[in-house]
């Protein structure tokens, strides 16, 4: 019988009361520092010794105070985000870090940061292309971020620091692949709901904790004999952001979902930081290069001069492929949130990738509303009775 | 509503026309350039960036955001929407942007590459190119990416770096700014050069970087005209003049001319005291983006005393800088660039404004154009261009006590946009602004 304290029972407890242990941390005098996008450097804040907590919306809270600062047709996500932030639900905060990684980041961050009053505020710019000039650039952002960081906190974040972060951080993506590894067998060793429940749990745990957390997770995955119950379907998830388990319940009810390819999912744990000798470089390098969301425009060749359309696929989707064929996916989920233009202009060409691999897809949209889930439910059990 | 006996339209400026021609001209002259065996490109709307290389390379540009709008106004967009739907493009994407993909679909896939018989104004001709830009929203540069479906042309997107107004005054951020935009724009001119088969002529494009600019100081002189009271100049007419500064369309030299004819034409409505309406009751800034199909909107609130005096921070030129010593003409064409995104940083920090770029400048707007309240549109399909719109409207309304009236509606789908409605709502607002008025004496305001 697993410990009701460790492993997954301690990843569902933290899930359903994310901010129980950064509360605890704060109280015991630790700085905790917001954020809401993956594409923040989580090691810089590391290397500080402040604790990191991804800011998340909420489904089940009803959309109030956001209205009064961001319209109706603009990124649900974001304005759940901030709904929670102007309720005080994020009160033990002591600082925000946002990043301009698409247009609702950006806009919600200036209105994030004029509605509130955190003793530290950062906001970093983002290129939106790979090329060097670009990521010369974003590692001087990074640098920016850098000393208003060591202002804040009054130490140097020095070279080793920021190594034995990057190291810490490196870790926790390794431990996530291994856990995704556990979703190759058929039926999966692990659930996409309960995966959603420990990546959920890493981003509201120091790294140390959450690696602590995957090393317990793993190991009772490894030996428990009662998995998830084989179904018809292996599905791909891919996604914006995919962070709550009413949503992917609704998938699970009839298919393994044994890739959650969205920022609630693998996505930010599927490559390392690589070593260089200046860690704000690979930390640069890492978060323009490596995190495939739609909003990084990729091209198959820089500066190209000639294009050619199954090229410019493979540049931009590519990835997906082997994952396709080693979790032996049989369907692909495009699950768009409403309003998500980064996403929403990629639906038909990713149409055309899963095409020319023959794998059946199909495009969801919602809403982040818990209204969205039966309608959700219908459209994902039609998809299933086409593939079974 | 009341409806007053006396009849006001807007007393529209001569100067503008030629200047509106310039649009038409450009399309024209792109078509006629394919048919001559010369590039044409497609370009999103830059800010002063990438134009100029084009320009001085002899490329003609058209811009699927403003045949979006052209293709709104004339009727013909909906069928491009139902087509970019039929595909499987979301059909809240910006509606620009949908119109250019429904476009290129019929345009490649039906007519395999034949311009659309019932496109307006001749039509966007296959480009060599596409110019995108990561200025201002996510969607100018993921939708001339999603247009790899239809041709298989290259797409060069332009950087568009824009930080926090406060981490901006981290010291070396401009220059760190400006060093991203000079590289980038260097390859894009390599690039350029790749694509047409000849090399950038550098004096030109000093020439060129010099003239955009002062089209562009000249043009923010008019403007600066509108504060008079009355207003000279209505919104209308800067909608219908800007896209010579603002897409550099048609000839620079010409469009200089035509900007100073403007000036003095404003200038001398100024000495005599002529409106752009004939009985100017309240002093409106219109946010952001018009109804291009619904323009006559306009006319109608003209006739209760409604000038619009300023209007649309993104269509606006940058504040003047003084660029003569940069003598790298990329450096200079950056820094102007720059400008628009930055030029109002300094201002909003010290009036504690984070909405450096879109927020503040309304706040501007307001207290030196002196106006009694703000129409906002916000959008259904442009995010980019409505996200900011409450803020706006809180900032104005806590800051200086100025009232705001919002109109949701389209810039393309034109179901979206009830004037009759939108019209019912002028009588109330009225009030509003009349009450604020007094709000605004009470305060200290001076207007």
């Amino acid at each position: 019988m697993s410990d009701k304290n460790k492993g997954l029972n301690r990843a569902r407890q933290i899930y359903s009361n994310r901010s129980q242990r950064a509360r605890e941390l704060k109280a015991a005098g630790k700085k905790i520092i917001g954020y809401p996008c993956a594409y923040v450097p989580l090691e810089m804040l590391t290397a500080l010794d402040l604790v990191a907590y991804q800011t998340c919306g909420d489904m089940k809270e009803p959309i109030t105070e956001a209205d009064r600062a961001l319209p109706h047709s603009f990124c649900p996500v974001m304005r759940n985000c901030l709904d929670c932030a102007l309720k005080n639900k994020n009160d033990f905060l002591d600082g925000m870090v946002t990043i301009h990684s698409c247009d609702p980041q950006e806009k919600t961050a200036r209105v994030w940061e004029s509605y509130t009053n955190y003793p530290y505020f950062h906001f970093i710019d983002m290129p939106i292309s790979v090329r060097p000039e670009a990521l010369e650039y974003f590692k001087s952002q990074l640098d920016d971020f850098r000393k208003t960081l060591e202002g804040f906190t009054g130490k140097k974040l020095s070279t080793d620091k920021i190594n034995a972060a990057i190291k810490a951080h490196n870790r926790q993506r390794a431990l996530v692949r291994e856990l995704y590894e556990l979703t190759k067998p058929s039926p999966p060793r692990i659930s996409g709901t309960e995966l959603v429940q420990v990546i959920k749990a890493l981003t509201s745990l120091p790294v140390a904790e959450g690696n602590d957390l995957l090393t317990e997770t793993l190991a009772e995955v490894r030996n428990r004999t009662e998995g998830p119950a084989k179904k018809s379907a292996r599905l791909l998830i891919w996604s914006s952001t995919l962070d709550d388990a009413d949503v992917m319940d609704v998938f699970e009810a009839k298919a393994n979902v044994v890739m959650n390819e969205s920022c609630g999912g693998i996505r930010a744990y599927r490559a390392d930081v690589k070593s260089s000798a200046d860690p704000l470089e690979g930390l640069a390098n890492y978060y323009l290069n490596e995190i495939t969301c739609a909003r990084t425009f990729r091209q198959a060749t820089l500066g190209e001069t000639r294009k050619d359309y199954a090229r410019d696929l493979r540049s931009r989707f590519g990835y997906l492929k082997g994952i396709i064929t080693e979790w032996k996916i049989n369907g692909a989920i495009m699950l768009l949130v409403r309003y998500c233009d980064p996403f929403a202009f990629e639906m038909p060409s990713l149409k055309d990738y899963f095409n020319t691999l023959g794998t059946p897809n199909t495009y969801i949209e919602y809403d982040y509303t818990t209204g969205a889930l039966a309608p959700l439910r219908t459209r994902v059990e039609a998809f299933l009775e086409t593939i079974s | 509503m009341v409806v007053q006996k006396e009849k006001k339209t807007i007393n529209r400026l001569k100067s503008m026309y030629p200047l509106r021609a310039k649009v038409n001209e450009t399309y024209l002259k792109s078509v006629e350039a394919i048919q001559a065996g010369k590039p044409a490109v497609w370009g999103m709307l830059n800010f002063y960036y990438g134009d100029p290389i084009l320009k001085a390379m002899d490329i003609e540009v058209v811009y699927p955001e403003n045949y979006g709008a052209i293709a709104a106004a004339m009727g013909v967009a909906q069928q491009y929407l139902d087509r970019a739907d039929a595909e499987g493009f979301p059909t809240h994407l910006c509606g620009y942007s949908l119109t250019t993909l429904g476009y290129a679909s019929r345009m490649m896939k039906e007519l395999k590459g034949q311009i659309p018989p019932e496109a307006p104004l001749g039509g966007m001709p296959r480009p060599l190119f596409l110019m995108s830009s990561a200025a201002i929203c996510d969607a100018r540069y993921k939708w001339f990416q999603a247009l790899g479906r239809y041709m298989d042309v290259p797409v060069w997107p332009l950087e568009a770096p824009l930080p926090g107004i406060k981490e901006f005054l981290i010291e070396g951020c401009y220059d760190r700014m400006v060093k991203l935009g000079v590289k980038n724009l260097r390859d894009f001119v390599t690039f350029v050069e790749g694509m047409v088969g000849r090399n950038m002529d550098w004096d030109r494009l000093d020439k060129t970087a010099n003239l955009m600019i002062e089209v562009n100081r000249v043009w923010h002189e008019v403007n600066e005209l509108r504060k008079a009271r009355p207003c000279p100049m209505h919104s209308r007419d800067f909608w219908s003049a800007m896209p010579a500064a603002l897409f550099l369309a048609g000839d620079l030299e010409d469009s200089l001319r035509l900007y100073q004819d403007m000036y003095k034409e404003v200038k001398d409505r100024v000495d005599n005291h002529v409106a752009a309406i004939p009985n100017e009751k309240y002093r409106l800034v219109f946010a952001e983006l018009p109804p291009w199909h619904s323009l006559a909107f306009f006319d109608k609130l003209a006739e209760r005393g409604w000038n619009f005096v300023i209007e649309s921070v993104g269509y606006h030129p940058p504040i003047p800088i003084d660029l003569s010593k940069v003598s790298d003409p990329l450096e200079r064409i950056t820094k102007f660039s720059l400008q628009f995104l930055v030029g109002y940083y300094e201002e909003a920090r010290k009036q504690n404004v984070l909405g450096g770029t879109t927020a503040y400048p309304y706040l501007k707007y307001a207290k030196e154009w002196k106006c009694d309240g703000a129409l906002l549109h916000p959008l259904i399909s442009c995010r980019s261009a409505s996200t900011h719109l409450p803020y706006v409207s809180d900032m104005l309304t806590e800051k200086l006590k100025v009232p705001s009236l919002s109109i949701e509606g389209d810039i393309v789908d034109l179901r979206l946009f009830n004037p009759e409605e939108a019209l019912a709502k002028a009588e109330p607002f009225e009030e509003t602004m009349d009450h604020y008025k007094k709000m605004r004496k009470q305060a200290g305001f001076d207007w």
